[in-house]
C-alpha cells in the first residue's frame, strides 16, 4: 500500500497500517532526529510523533507528501519535547554548538533557529512585557515572585502574562510553515 | 522487556537508537483496550478499574447466562400462574445458587489467568461478584413472583432462603475449587430442604412460607459465608 | 543452576510415572524429547508444582516450590513487548477466534512470558501444528531461551535439533540421556540405528540401548509393549 492510502486506513483506526507506517518511515525519522538530538531523546520524540500520527491522521490531505507531512510531525515534536525540557531558544542551537557536530542536514537545523527565534519574536520586541517575562521565567528561570519583584508588577500579572506568552509561542510553533514541504 | 520478532533496523536507522522499544511505546498506547461504559461507571462506583474489570466479567453475569436466568424466572412465573404452586419461589433460589458458584473460579471463568495478574484482591473480587449475581437475582425472582401473581407471603419468602443457598453454593465451590460442586451442593441442599418441607407440612411451599425456619437459614448462611472465608485465606496462584 | 531435580519420583497407585529422575539445567532451552508415556509430562507437571512428588527434591531458580513472589500488575508496555516477540503484531487487535490454530499457540506463549518469567515450561507446544508453523516456533523459543529457562517437552525429534542446547532423553519414567543434540547425534553414529537423519538416529541408539539392559532399579509394576514413534 502506498503512504497515502496507509495514512488513510491509519485515520480509520487501523493499527496494523500504522505499524507498516512505522516500519517504512521510523528508520529514516529517526535518522533526521538524531541529528538534533540524542539517542534518547530520539526515541521519546518518534513514540510521541507515531501517537500523534495516529491521533492526527485525519488531518492529512493526500498529495503524495507523506514523508514531507511526516517530517513535519516529527519536528512539532522535537519543539514540543524540548520546550517542556528548558527554555527553547536556547536549547535547540546550543544541542547543535555543544555537540560539536555539524547537523547532518546544516539547513534543517539552521531552519529549526531561524524557527525558533522567529516564534519568540511573536512575543513582541524585546523589552516588551510578554516578551521579558518570558526571558526572566524561562530562559533565566526565576520564580514568579523573583519576576514580580523584578518588573515591578503583580505576581496576578506575572502569571497571566506567562500564560499569554505560552500561548502564543505554542500557536506560533504550530502554525509551522515548513511542514508539508518536500522531504 | 524489547519489542523484538520484527526487524526494525533498515535502511539506515541510527544504531543506538531502539526501534523496536519506541514501537512497543507506540503499541502499548494504540492496543490499549478501552473500557465499555459500564466497566468505567463500575471502576468510578467501587473505586478500583481493577474490580470493575472482575466484575464486569463475571461468568454468570454475562449476557447469555442473564438471558438464561430471565427465561427460566419467566417461565416459572408462566407455571404458577395456570397451577397456582410458587414456581418462581422455588426456582428463585437454585437459580441464584448456580450463578453464586459460576461467579467465580478456575475452569469456567475466561478471564481467570488475568486476574491472576490484577492487583485486587481475591476475597474483593469474590464479594463484589457475589454480591452483584445476588441482587440480580433478588431482582428478576422480585419482578417473576409480582408478575406471577403469589401471595404476599410467598413473594418475598424465598429471599432468605435463596441467601442460604447461595451461601451453601459459595461455600461448596470455594472449598472444593470448583464451581460444579457449588452448584451441586445447592442444588442439593435446596431440593433436601423443599422435599423436608413438603413431606412434615405437606406442602412444597412449606420451605419458603414456614416463619421459623428464617432465623436457621440465616444462622446457616453465616456459617457458610464463614467457611468461604477461611476457604480464601490463600491467594490462589498455588496448587 | 535454574533447575535442580533429584531422585525426582511419582507414582499412581502401582505405576510409577517418574522413577527416579535427577537433572540440572541452566539459562537457555531445554528439550526434553522421549516416546508418548516416558513420564515428560508428569515430570513437567511437578516442576510446574501442580502435581506433588512421591518422593525426591526440587529446586527451582534456588528456591523451594511453593514460595511466590508478590503479585504484579501487568502493563500495557509488557503486553505490547510479549505480542510483538511471538509475531502477532499485525493481529494485535483481532478477536481470538479469528486466529489459526498455531497463531493461538503463539497467543498463549505470549500470556506466559508477560510478565518477563525466569522459568517457562511448555508441554508439546508444537503438536498440532504444520512444518513451516513449527519452524517459526522454534525460533521464537530460541528467542525465549535468551531470557529465561525454557523446558520443552516433545516426542519430534527435529524440534530439539533447532531449539535447545541441552536435551534429556525420557524412558519409562527414567531418564536416559543428558548431554547436548551434538552428543545425541554421536551415539547414534555407527550404531546402525533406524532413522533418517543423524539425531533421529541418535535417538533410536540410546532407546534401544535403554531397553535392552535388564532394568535394576527399573519402574516397578510398569509392563510397557513396543513403542512406536515417528
Amino acid at each position: 500500500m502506498d503512504d497515502d492510502a496507509l495514512i488513510a486506513a491509519v485515520a480509520a483506526g487501523d493499527d496494523t497500517a500504522l505499524r507498516a507506517l512505522f516500519a517504512r518511515h521510523a528508520p529514516w525519522l529517526a535518522a533526521r532526529l538524531r541529528s538534533l538530538l540524542s539517542a534518547a531523546d530520539v526515541e521519546d520524540v518518534l513514540q510521541e510523533t507515531f501517537l500523534a500520527v495516529w491521533r492526527g491522521a485525519g488531518s492529512y490531505r493526500p498529495q503524495g507528501a507523506a514523508g514531507g507531512w511526516l517530517w513535519g510531525v516529527a519536528r512539532r515534536q522535537a519543539a514540543l519535547f524540548l520546550r517542556r525540557r528548558g527554555p527553547a531558544e536556547l536549547v535547540l542551537p546550543a544541542v547543535v554548538a555543544a555537540d560539536g557536530r555539524q547537523a547532518a542536514d546544516p539547513a534543517e537545523a539552521a531552519l529549526s533557529r531561524v524557527v525558533i527565534n522567529d516564534a519568540v519574536g511573536v512575543l513582541g520586541p524585546e523589552g516588551s512585557p510578554n516578551r521579558e517575562v518570558w526571558r526572566l521565567m524561562y530562559v533565566e528561570d526565576r520564580s514568579v515572585a523573583e519576576v514580580a519583584e523584578l518588573m515591578g508588577v503583580p505576581e496576578g500579572t506575572v502569571k497571566s502574562r506567562a500564560h499569554r506568552a505560552r500561548r502564543l509561542l505554542r500557536a506560533a510553533l504550530r502554525g509551522d510553515p515548513a511542514a508539508g514541504g518536500a522531504r | 522487556m524489547t519489542g523484538e520478532g520484527m526487524d526494525w533496523t533498515g535502511s539506515g536507522s541510527p544504531s543506538d537508537v531502539d526501534l523496536g522499544r519506541v514501537w512497543t511505546g507506540v503499541a502499548a498506547e494504540v492496543w490499549r483496550r478501552r473500557p465499555g461504559p459500564a466497566e468505567r461507571l463500575a471502576a468510578r462506583l467501587l473505586r478500583s478499574p481493577g474490580l470493575a474489570r472482575a466484575l464486569v466479567t463475571t461468568p454468570s453475569l454475562l449476557l447469555g447466562w442473564v438471558i438464561a436466568t430471565v427465561v427460566v424466572l419467566a417461565a416459572g412465573a408462566a407455571v404458577t400462574r395456570s397451577t397456582g404452586t410458587p414456581w418462581v419461589a422455588l426456582f428463585a433460589p437454585a437459580v441464584a445458587g448456580a450463578g453464586i458458584a459460576y461467579a467465580y473460579g478456575p475452569g469456567i471463568d475466561p478471564t481467570w489467568e488475568l486476574s491472576q495478574s490484577m492487583a485486587v484482591s481475591d476475597r474483593m473480587v469474590l464479594l463484589v461478584r457475589a454480591l452483584a449475581v445476588f441482587g440480580l437475582n433478588a431482582a428478576a425472582g422480585l419482578v417473576a413472583t409480582a408478575a406471577s401473581g403469589a401471595a404476599a407471603a410467598v413473594t418475598f419468602g424465598w429471599l432468605v432462603p435463596m441467601t442460604a443457598v447461595c451461601a451453601l453454593a459459595l461455600a461448596a465451590a470455594t472449598v472444593s475449587r470448583s464451581a460444579n460442586v457449588g452448584v451441586a451442593a445447592g442444588m442439593s441442599g435446596w431440593a433436601i430442604t423443599v422435599m423436608a418441607g413438603q413431606a412434615s407440612a405437606g406442602r412444597l411451599t412449606a420451605a419458603i412460607t414456614d416463619s421459623s425456619l428464617v432465623l436457621p437459614y440465616l444462622a446457616f448462611a453465616a456459617c457458610c459465608g464463614a467457611v468461604a472465608w477461611y476457604a480464601t485465606r490463600i491467594p490462589r496462584g498455588a496448587s | 543452576m535454574n533447575i535442580e531435580l533429584t531422585d525426582l519420583t511419582r507414582r499412581f497407585g502401582r505405576t510409577y510415572a517418574v522413577a527416579g529422575v535427577s537433572m540440572e539445567a541452566g539459562p537457555g532451552v531445554f528439550g526434553l524429547l522421549g516416546p508418548n508415556g516416558a513420564g515428560k509430562t508428569s515430570l513437567l507437571r511437578m516442576m510446574a508444582t501442580v502435581l506433588p512428588p512421591t518422593s525426591g527434591r526440587m529446586r527451582l531458580l534456588g528456591r523451594d516450590p511453593g514460595s511466590h513472589g508478590p503479585r504484579r500488575e501487568i502493563r500495557p508496555r509488557a503486553v505490547a513487548a510479549a505480542v510483538e516477540q511471538v509475531g502477532l503484531g499485525d493481529k494485535a487487535k483481532a478477536k481470538l477466534r479469528t486466529l489459526s490454530g498455531g497463531m493461538l499457540r503463539r497467543a498463549g506463549i505470549a500470556q506466559a512470558i508477560v510478565n518477563d518469567p525466569e522459568l517457562l515450561l511448555l508441554d508439546e507446544p508444537t503438536a498440532g501444528l504444520d512444518p513451516e508453523q513449527r519452524v517459526a516456533f522454534r525460533a521464537i523459543l530460541r528467542g525465549l531461551g535468551e531470557r529465561a529457562t525454557v523446558v520443552v517437552s516433545t516426542h519430534l525429534v527435529e524440534d530439539v535439533g533447532a531449539a535447545c542446547s541441552q536435551v534429556a532423553l525420557m524412558d519409562a519414567g527414567k531418564v536416559v540421556f543428558d548431554g547436548t543434540p551434538g552428543e545425541l547425534i554421536a551415539r547414534g553414529e555407527g550404531s546402525g540405528a533406524a532413522g533418517d537423519a543423524p539425531l533421529e538416529r541418535g535417538y533410536s541408539a540410546v532407546l534401544a540401548a535403554a531397553r535392552s539392559v535388564p532394568a535394576t532399579r527399573s519402574a516397578a509394576g510398569t509392563q510397557r509393549g513396543p513403542e512406536t514413534w515417528a
